[in-house]
């Protein structure tokens, strides 16, 4: 661990210190990323102002660097003055800005600092302009030159140095699962009771968020006694387990792409039909949408949430649920890379349904849902922690107006932000995984 | 930067609450972290027994110990843990023991 006075002085230094190299560095990764279809987007925003109202971040501060269109606007000048001879020439009339240091540090401020890449402004965008796809394109020119905020950057490297984002050892990982798989034991009655690691020609392989296992281990044994409870074939890898990546959020198409990488080897190695990700909302988009792109490759393997395997389990008649175990009611938050960016929209909404007595939908909800602030790598920078804590408002009132005792979220970074939110507007409420309330509700025979 | 008072002291915290200097802590503001951050208002026996072998692991590998060791080594089942410091083992339990933020989803 790092202390975070360092982090910030390294940033620091390195943004005063910064040379015309890093700056060529920047705009060659820049020019990299731009393609036909970014450059069309980028020529289209006709500045209506209607994402303004979309963006958790304006709703809840009325800043104009919080309207979407002005973010993109940022990336726009760039483009304008590396692509096009009368931006460049005219520069005022065409809306061209060169990116000297001045405007880097505005890039560094809004694109990390006022985003969390939830894709709400698009689905709003009377142009469809998907804006935090272009975000996240100079998000990873400013990272070839090692300008992504600290934490978000520390948790990049952690993962591609330790093989996790937490920089959990191999003994940690087994001694972890052994200890779970002791309490799967006692609580199934069953000594035969299995958490499987590294079992070859298993059908399933399932992956966690390393938080899990080193800080908050129910929903490992959730999932745990689900699959006990359905005979499925699974296993975890003792190497790969991260479901995780950061590069997503840092903008790094390498890093992003090695992470994901690691994965794919696991799952050839131990011969599996199926990597199963675990509820987590951008370790789904990064795996099962982006990784093929970042590694230019077709996945020859299914690639699925852990919501579609207990889903399937519930249609199958592969568990059963006492929906009378969860007598409280219960909403749910949409994580916005597993819903509106992933397209797992209902599968949840179903299982919970099997499995609580009262569901309460929050408003808005599935792709209109609003982001919790966590996402985009807001957790991990804790430099703009109080703004996100802000942007987070409009999502505790949408939990207010349930009256729900309850909040399941399939994604543990939104679960961190919404403990926090709890915290911060007291909601009183408890936030758990979907796995952890059908863990609650399954009946064990 | 944000800060806590420590018997008139100004003690720097970052906007999340975590000590900026990990190398400053000491049990008064261990005391003081709980009660601004967690609401505790007096730390039990309990919570140390925690706090100290927190301190210890991260003083020894320079790392948070997973909750696993907290549980085991103090007797304690996680949701003891999760009663002690409501905000969980790292933005509860590690930040009064004084460590820097952890890098992941927390």
């Amino acid at each position: 661990m790092t202390n975070q006075k360092d982090k910030t002085d390294s940033f620091e230094k390195k943004m005063k210190t910064l040379s015309c190299e890093d700056q060529d560095k920047i705009l060659e990764e820049f020019k990299k990323r731009i393609h036909q279809e970014f450059a069309a987007y980028l020529n289209t925003c006709a500045h209506c102002g209607l994402c303004a109202d979309s963006c958790h971040y304006y709703l809840t501060s009325q800043e104009h660097e919080n309207i979407p269109a002005y973010k993109l606007s940022l990336v726009t000048q760039i483009f304008k003055d590396t692509f096009d001879s009368f931006g460049r020439r005219f520069p005022l009339f065409f809306g061209a800005a060169s990116l000297n240091k001045k405007k880097l540090r505005e890039w560094i401020d809004v694109l990390f600092g006022r985003c969390s890449l939830c894709g709400r402004c698009t689905i709003n965008c009377t142009m469809g302009i998907n804006i935090p796809y272009l975000i996240r394109a100079a998000r990873g020119a400013l990272a070839s030159a090692g300008l992504v905020p600290p934490g978000l950057q520390s948790t990049v490297d952690t993962a591609v140095d330790k093989g996790n984002n937490m920089g959990i050892s191999k003994d940690d990982w087994l001694e972890t699962i052994e200890w779970l798989e002791d309490e799967l034991r006692e609580e199934t009655g069953d000594q035969n009771a299995e958490l499987p690691v590294d079992q070859k020609g298993a059908r399933l392989l399932y992956t966690i968020n390393p938080r899990e296992a080193m800080f908050f281990p129910l929903s490992i044994s959730a999932v745990g006694k689900i699959f006990y409870a359905a005979q499925e074939s699974w296993t975890f890898s003792s190497d790969n387990f991260d479901v995780t990546n950061y590069g997503l959020y840092s903008g790094d198409n390498s890093k992003a792409g090695l992470m994901s990488e690691r994965l794919i080897k696991s799952l050839n190695h131990l011969q599996c039909s199926e990597l199963i990700l675990a509820e987590c909302g951008h370790g789904f988009n990064s795996n099962r949408w982006e990784a093929p792109e970042w590694l230019k490759l077709n996945y020859q393997f299914e690639v699925k949430s852990i919501l579609e395997v207990i889903w399937n389990y519930i249609q199958e008649g592969q568990i059963k649920l006492d929906s009378t175990k969860n007598p409280d009611p219960v909403t749910l938050h949409d994580p916005c890379n597993l819903v509106r960016l992933g397209g797992i929209i209902e599968c949840q909404r179903d299982i919970i349904r099997n499995s609580v007595q009262n569901f309460i939908e929050m408003s808005p909800n599935r792709e209109k849902n609003y982001c919790c602030g966590g996402g985009g790598g807001q957790l991990a920078m804790t430099r703009y922690a109080e703004r996100r804590i802000k942007a987070g408002e409009l999502k505790a009132q949408q939990i207010k107006e349930t009256g729900a005792k309850i909040v399941a979220t399939p994604c543990h970074n939104c679960i961190d932000q919404l403990m926090e939110l709890n915290k911060h507007y007291q909601l009183g409420v408890e936030i758990k995984t979907v796995s952890e309330i059908v863990a609650d509700a399954v009946v064990l025979e | 930067m944000p800060y806590i008072e420590v018997k008139d002291r100004k003690i720097e915290v970052n906007e999340e609450g975590f000590l900026v200097d990990p190398e400053k802590w000491n049990k008064e503001i261990a005391q003081a972290l709980a009660q601004s951050q967690e609401n505790i208002e007096e730390l039990s026996a309990d919570h140390w027994k925690v706090i100290d072998y927190i301190r210890e692991y991260y003083l020894e590998k320079n790392l948070a110990p997973m909750v696993r060791k907290v549980c085991q080594n103090s007797g304690f089942k996680l949701k003891y843990i999760f009663q002690l410091f409501p905000s969980g083992p790292a933005k509860g339990a590690c930040k009064v023991a004084g460590l820097p933020k952890p890098d992941g989803c927390v």
